[in-house]
């Protein structure tokens, strides 16, 4: 293979063979069907149902077409073995390397759990100063949290870090008093605050870990091509427990790479950008990428919720192109646990990429990128138009149905009676071909995926699993794209991360509709048009079943069971990398109890901190002073339930006001202090007992007082 | 008697708990400056008898630890950064020493908690985007938009409607 020195070594002629051969290959098969079902209708004229039903067929078989399409090239080229044109391509191993550009690594929070979210940067940051390219790279924690006991801990995570790693200086903490705009307006501020600092930025999610050599492999290639503002990797999804996290895991393992190459093959510079694990050139970025408003009545209707794509096209509408690493390794994110937990994140992006339809038709938006936003409006802008389709179908068929027994034509057969089998064989093809394609790709690396058997096994279930999910999935994209059409709005909301089953009843209350209308439809077909029960099952089985199918997939121990029966297994679980390893620890330290709230109020070095990083006002305006001296009042006697989020949030942003709270807490007897308040001392005592026995212990020295249970400690 | 017995057994379990909150350390250093501390909190209770055992131990030590850590940051403002300089050294031995080693009170004055580095402003100015044709389409509609030309339209085509459906009653069934 040829080599690839630089992007500007990539011909325009190259380029447009490229998407001439893709949009041919998925135009060309969509051409086909759309003959196909002509042919069917057209005996007899068409009428306007069957109009209808035409037009709502070229989007939809059109999407499996082109999904097909980039599944059938990334194959291609994944069989000859990769691509010439692959970014990464353009580092020459041989080559020496200096020190890489200026780069800050930002990880956005909100509301996640510190444990995890640090262990995640301590990882990274080890694995960094382990390349010895370290120095160059800064890491900002960007906290929006606006739960006052998650920003305490997340205090206490960064300061402990700091200090085990020796990082001061090197990894920082910023709490942003008003969270505007959500992740792009954390982003942005960044930007604001230190982005002239900085050649690069490094995007991640809480959940994101990157080795530090992608990440230094990531700077080089900035550094090596001025012409690029994005390199997008593809992460790989890990750490799943659940069915379904596993299940989708396996999927993006197996048939991922055919789309991430396939993809490639065709934008090449003009790919998209996904929000995180990834790097920016941030002149360009601040100077070009700052987010429009968008047309509409309302402040939030002009707010763009889902940044990333629009990103995307900002920078190369400022003439830089963006690149997608797809065959970079060391780049991880994890997936929603359960179902709800994963619609919960297709809501936002569903109003996110609707949002994107203002930029579809804009002047000046590339070619590459409004293929990128037509791709994404229609992920779920197909989900009304299949339930369309498919009442519309059903009708169809009961209206020639009741028409041929009155016509007493039933027996004759259609004119052109091999185009409904040929259609059909064509759909089932470019559904599940793709399937067979992952398989074929993971065969020759089968023994990492747990042999040739599993594997084959696996791709079975994960088929299966995606047949079942697939109308639970129709079923709510469909609910989204009619609320946010009514304007209902979207919050960005906490991911749950942790793999927890769905209890029955939030199953029955979330999937209780699905359930109620596959189960109509089933009785409805059944009684009505017996014959089209078979070809319905596959979407009226998963709704039928979307209770079970949703508390299933959820569930940790059969995931666990399957991965010890070798199924839906990842190499990452059977040889965990180095980098992914020790995230699911727990903090060995007793000093980091309690948490939230009562650590600050309780431990002098939490205060002392969370205080020193606070800035402290000159002015203390009488009636804020009052305020906050009642809101202490409140929490000292009548605990912390007592005071909203807001209020305690106030309460926390005083460095006065929490010193004067540390001070009473420690000075107030017991009578005068809430329960809550007295059991969290209690704790903080116990545990300094604890500590000092361990000392003890350690150090040989007894300490007779400690050693035997005083009556009035257990008071305390 | 009993009573206040009890709230100075309290008072020194509270202190002790301080202490050690401070990570004081060795042992013997800890007990040290338990009975010191409560000897002058007792004193000190002689001429507030009213005050409890525990607020007024808590309250003289709370007040020696501020000063301690003042004269350590040598600026009063910056007394939580020298607790957490404190708390990173390691040096709990110190803890309210009277004279503590030149040393420790460099690195304590020296130390920073740097949350982040220095400001370097950008400003980021967003960029007027032409939309298009179906932003003008989009704006006349909702300037246009009334629910009252809604219900217009909606009376006029069922007024229509049902004139014709009486027309079609009255003159061809």
């Amino acid at each position: 293979m040829r080599p690839f020195a630089k992007v500007a070594d990539l011909r325009p002629d190259t380029v447009s063979l490229r998407r001439a051969l893709f949009l041919a290959t998925g135009a060309g098969i969509t051409a086909g069907g759309t003959v196909l079902m002509f042919s069917i209708f057209q005996s007899g004229g068409i009428s306007l149902l069957e109009g209808a039903l035409l037009a709502l067929f070229v989007p939809l078989f059109g999407q499996i077409a082109f999904g097909f399409a980039i599944a059938f090239w990334g194959f291609v080229i994944l069989a000859i073995g990769g691509d010439r044109f692959d970014i990464m391509r353009t580092l020459r191993a041989d080559e020496p390397g200096a020190a890489p550009g200026s780069t800050a690594i930002a990880l956005p929070i909100f509301n996640e759990d510190p444990d995890r979210t640090f262990r995640g940067l301590e990882n990274m940051f080890r694995s960094l100063e382990a390349t010895g390219a370290g120095t160059s790279f800064d890491f900002f924690v960007l906290s929006d949290s606006n739960d006052p006991d998650r920003w305490i801990e997340e205090e206490t995570a960064w300061f402990r870090l700091c200090s085990r790693c020796q990082a001061f200086g090197r990894i920082f903490y910023r709490k942003r008093r008003v969270s505007l705009h959500g992740k792009s307006g954390n982003i942005a501020d960044f930007c604001r605050r230190w982005g002239g600092r900085y050649q690069y930025l490094l995007i991640l999610d809480a959940d994101s870990v990157m080795s530090g050599e992608t990440i230094v492999r990531l700077a080089r290639v900035m550094d090596a091509n001025p012409e690029v503002g994005i390199v997008q990797t593809g992460p790989k999804i890990v750490r799943g427990t659940s069915i379904l996290q596993r299940f989708v895991q396996y999927a993006t393992r197996s048939v991922g790479p055919l789309f991430a190459a396939g993809s490639n093959f065709w934008h090449l510079g003009g790919g998209n950008y996904w929000g995180h694990n990834a790097m920016l050139r941030l002149k360009p970025f601040i100077e070009q990428c700052v987010l429009p408003e968008l047309p509409g009545r309302s402040p939030a209707d002009r707010h763009i919720l889902s940044h990333d794509t629009v990103e995307a096209s900002l920078m190369q509408q400022a003439g830089y192109q963006v690149w997608f690493a797809y065959l970079e390794t060391g780049s991880y994110e994890e997936g929603p646990p359960n179902l709800t937990e994963s619609l919960k994140r297709d809501r936002r992006w569903c109003q996110g990429n609707l949002q994107h339809f203002w930029f579809l038709l804009a002047p000046g938006t590339r070619f590459t990128n409004r293929i990128h936003i037509f791709f994404g409006l229609m992920a779920y802008l197909t989900a009304p138009m299949l339930v369309a389709f498919i009442i519309l179908s059903s009708w169809e068929s009961y209206r020639r149905q009741v028409f041929e027994v009155f016509s007493g034509s039933i027996d004759n057969p259609a004119p052109i009676a091999w185009a409904p089998a040929a259609l059909l064989a064509i759909t089932v093809v470019l559904l599940f071909v793709p399937k067979l394609l992952g398989f074929l790709h993971l065969a020759p690396r089968a023994r990492e995926f747990g042999g040739v058997l599993r594997v084959l096994a696996s791709t079975l279930l994960e088929t299966l699993l995606s047949v079942l999910i697939a109308p639970i999935l129709l079923f709510f994209y469909t609910k989204f794209v009619v609320l946010t059409a009514l304007g209902l709005r979207v919050t960005w909301k906490t991911q749950n991360r942790d793999a927890a089953g769905i209890p029955l009843s939030d199953a029955i209350r979330t999937y209780a509709a699905p359930n109620a209308i596959g189960l109509a439809a089933a009785a409805v077909v059944y009684f009505q048009m017996p014959g089209l029960l078979l070809w319905l099952s596959p979407v009226l089985a998963g709704l039928v079943l979307a209770i079970p199918i949703a508390m299933l997939t959820s569930s940790e121990s059969l995931g666990l069971a399957l991965r010890k029966w070798g199924l839906l297994l990842i190499p990452e679980e059977s040889s965990t990398p180095e980098i992914l390893q020790n995230l699911d620890a727990q903090p060995n330290d007793p000093t980091l109890t309690p948490r939230g709230i009562f650590q600050v109020a309780i431990s002098p070095e939490a205060q002392a901190i969370h205080a020193s990083l606070l800035r402290r006002s000159r002015v203390h305006a009488r009636h804020k002073i009052d305020y906050l001296a009642a809101l202490r009042q409140r929490l000292l006697s009548d605990g912390p339930p007592s005071l909203t989020r807001r209020e305690l949030t106030a309460l926390l942003w005083d460095p006065h006001a929490v010193e004067q709270l540390h001070r009473d807490i420690w000075l107030l007897p017991d009578q005068d202090l809430h329960p809550a308040w007295q059991h969290a001392l209690r704790h903080f005592n116990e545990r300094s007992e604890l500590t000092n026995r361990r000392d003890i212990a350690q150090t040989g020295i007894s300490r007779p007082a400690a050693a035997t249970p005083n009556p009035q400690r257990g008071r305390l | 008697m009993e009573k206040l017995s009890a709230g100075w057994d309290a008072a020194c379990l509270r202190l002790e708990d301080f202490l050690r909150a401070h990570n004081v350390e060795p042992r013997e250093r800890l007990l040290a400056l338990t009975l010191a501390l409560l000897g002058e909190a007792k004193s000190l209770h002689a001429t507030t008898p009213d005050v409890s055992p525990i607020a007024c131990t808590m309250a003289h030590v709370t007040q020696v630890s501020d000063a301690w850590f003042a004269a350590l940051a040598g600026d009063p403002e910056r007394i939580a950064r020298a607790k957490v300089a404190y708390f990173s050294s390691g040096r709990n031995d110190l803890f309210l020493d009277p004279s503590p080693p030149p040393e420790f009170v460099a690195a304590i004055r020296g130390a920073a908690i740097e949350a982040g580095p220095t400001l370097e402003f950008q400003s980021l100015l967003r960029k007027e985007v032409d939309y298009g044709a179906m932003e003008e389409i989009a704006r006349e509609t909702w300037d246009q938009f009334s629910w009252g030309h809604v219900l217009r339209a909606f009376l006029l085509w069922m007024a229509i409607f049902f004139a014709a459906w009486a027309a079609y009653v009255r003159f061809f069934r």
